[in-house]
């Protein structure tokens, strides 16, 4: 049996956006635990955050952006012991020597996340050379071998190819190669499977799965896809306008979600094979502008269940159980609609 | 890649002979006649109308002028590039002499302006909105607006008047000095030349590099945590070359034609000037030959931006 233990703790996590003298809380206090071997699932619409928070992590924010608040601890598990991702230089060294080694991300596009004017081999080269001392020819054999591991057909050929030879999914193999070269404890996974077509994402999860098991490998997925939610996640982390509004495990998010946005996430899916004329549930209203933020839980205004009270705070965290969380004041009503 | 250069200088023929045909129509279609630059107005006077239509015949002036471009073609196939109707020296002659001079001198400005330009571009690309950047901004704006002459005449009033540091114009026979000798001669036109044509390529390298560094693949190789010079140079300036060099390519022929200004203002003895000339006299034989080296010289350096860009962009495929 493999440890499932925390390696990336972010705690209350505030990271805002600045332009033209405004603010904007992208990422509003967020707190969750990433575990290896275990996959954690951030699943939210566009806007809430959810790629800010990956960013975070990986410090790869742009310049109008900053961490404001709170922590990132990356647990290392050797001697050098817990690292406060916050707390390092963007760009400095310790963080250069964390991002690919010890914390990988792949991205949503594979089509324009790799370079186009260089080899896919050069580019993996590149990753195990800067992060270990090793020979050019031993790089390229470890790539050959990764390359081969990703199901790569041809791979002695396709080493010498660049990204534009390749097909969308291949280009996504070779970019979880790329992230997988160097044994990363935790992975994060940007949306990796939004630009492909679903058989191709299946192949992709599937890897990833594996990938999961064989070298415990913790994974952070972010996704807009209820999907790829149910499909993958061990846990669920359900973000709306940057606050975490529920998380749990997969069974218990999805199974008996117990926060009116998930509920009505859920609801608005439609269903393969009840045909054309089944109704749709969308959420009414749209996302709020990220500068003029609602006062209190910033789902009020487009909420079945708000009262007068929801509009005063933002509600605190409730644990239901071990590991059920949710903000919401009215969440007993919403279960009782199960 | 050889048998796409071939079949590239190939197809340059016909262009060559249709932009050819073009300047020798347009050179008929400009008023006056070019027995009138031969001579003082009052002798002309004097010349009865057949004296002058005889030297029109000896001179190779009559007939239509379709024949007289075969005519003028068939010649030029032999060899035969003709004498400059002005002056009477033979064209090969004028050639030799100036096009070394003006070749030398936009390789030069060519050098200097491509390696400052995507130097500076690429700095103020990565230092976007400093100080630094701002500053470049407004002497790239600065140098674009300023005219090549107004700035060769400062040039010359200080550094070779007021401090005497460079020879004030002109240039050395190569056969007779050495190459250090004849260094002092070319760097004023060149500084002049190059720097002023710093500015676009400094533009043009800023905003490749601002477009590049968007991309999603230096978000990539951050995230490799590669060193930020790695993510720059090998990551971004690496891809945002291409247009750059197909810029610079395309400068070469405007370069050599259109160097009159650098070439009158500092007496540089190259074929500016003298192609100048030569169409105010309607001296078809050296206009007509210069025409084509230009002409050439324009359908080479396409070629040269499409085999060098096809070199530095995998995607590009010479093939098509």
């Amino acid at each position: 049996m493999k440890n499932k233990e925390t390696v990336i703790s972010v705690k209350n996590l505030k990271t805002f956006f600045y332009s033209d003298g405004r603010c904007n809380p992208a990422v509003n206090g967020v707190s969750f635990d990433v575990k290896s071997g275990k996959t954690l699932c951030v699943v939210g619409e566009s806007g809430c955050g959810k790629s800010v928070t990956a960013s975070s992590i990986m410090q790869l924010l742009p310049n109008n952006a900053r961490i404001e608040e709170g922590e990132i601890v990356y647990k290392t598990g050797d001697s050098r012991g817990d690292i406060h991702i916050e707390k390092l230089d963007r760009n400095g060294k310790e963080m250069r020597s964390l991002r690919g080694k010890d914390i990988a991300m792949i991205f949503q596009d594979p089509m324009t996340a790799l370079n186009p004017v260089y080899t896919v081999g050069w580019q993996i080269e590149e990753m195990i050379r800067n992060h270990e001392n090793v020979t050019k020819e031993e790089a390229r054999k470890r790539t050959l071998k990764l390359l081969a591991d990703m199901g790569i057909p041809d791979h002695e050929k396709r080493i010498d190819q660049y990204p534009h030879e390749f097909s969308g999914g291949m280009r996504q193999r070779a970019m979880i190669a790329m992230a997988m070269s160097c044994n990363p404890k935790v992975l994060i996974a940007d949306e990796p499977t939004t630009a492909l077509d679903v058989t191709i994402q299946a192949q992709i999860f599937e890897l990833m799965e594996e990938l999961k098991e064989k070298h415990n490998t913790a994974i952070l997925m972010i996704t807009h896809d209820m999907g790829v939610v149910s499909e993958m996640a061990d846990e669920v982390a359900v973000m709306y306008m940057g606050n975490i509004i529920e998380s749990g495990t997969a069974k218990e998010v999805l199974g008996s979600p117990k926060h009116p946005y998930t509920e009505a996430l859920l609801r608005s899916i439609p269903i393969l094979g009840r045909g054309k004329g089944q109704d749709l549930n969308p959420i009414r209203g749209v996302t709020p502008d990220p500068f003029d933020r609602p006062s209190g839980c910033q789902f009020e205004p487009r909420c079945d269940y708000a009262t007068k009270e929801c509009s005063n705070r933002m509600p605190d965290e409730v644990n239901l159980g071990k590991t059920h969380m949710v903000r919401c004041i009215k969440y007993q009503e919403v279960s009782k609609n199960e | 890649m050889l048998k796409y250069t071939i079949k590239k200088i190939l197809s340059m023929i016909p262009m060559i002979l249709i932009i050819t045909f073009i300047i020798y129509g347009l050179l008929e279609l400009t008023p006056g006649d070019p027995i009138s630059y031969l001579m003082d107005p009052e002798s002309l006077a004097r010349l009865s109308d057949a004296q002058i239509e005889e030297m029109r015949e000896a001179y190779g002036l009559n007939g239509p002028f379709v024949v007289r471009y075969f005519n003028w073609l068939f010649r030029l196939l032999q060899g035969d590039f003709g004498y400059s109707i002005s002056s009477g020296v033979p064209v090969i002659d004028i050639i030799k002499t100036g096009l070394p001079a003006t070749l030398e001198l936009a390789v030069a400005s060519l050098i200097i302006s491509t390696i400052l330009g995507s130097i500076l571009g690429v700095v103020s690309a990565i230092y976007k909105g400093t100080i630094g950047d701002n500053v470049l901004t407004v002497f790239g704006m600065i140098g674009v607006s300023i005219p090549q002459f107004f700035f060769g005449i400062v040039a010359i009033l200080v550094f070779a008047l007021n401090l005497e540091w460079l020879p004030v114009g002109g240039r050395t026979d190569p056969s007779v000095t050495g190459f250090f000798d004849r260094l002092e001669y070319i760097v004023l036109p060149s500084l002049v030349m190059g720097l002023s044509m710093t500015a676009g390529v400094m533009r043009y390298a800023r905003s490749s590099m601002l477009d590049t560094m968007n991309k999603e693949y230096i978000k990539t190789a951050r995230s490799k945590g590669l060193a930020e010079w790695r993510v720059n140079l090998l990551h971004g300036f690496r891809v945002s070359l291409t247009p750059v060099v197909v810029l610079i390519g395309f400068r070469l022929p405007t370069l050599v034609a259109g160097s009159v200004v650098i070439e009158t203002v500092f007496q540089w003895p190259g074929i500016g000037n003298a192609f100048s000339t030569a169409v105010r006299a309607q001296n078809y034989n050296l206009v007509m030959m210069l025409a084509l080296i230009f002409v050439v010289m324009t359908l080479f350096a396409s070629t040269l931006v499409d085999i060098v860009t096809a070199a530095i962009d995998p995607r590009v495929k010479l093939e098509n």
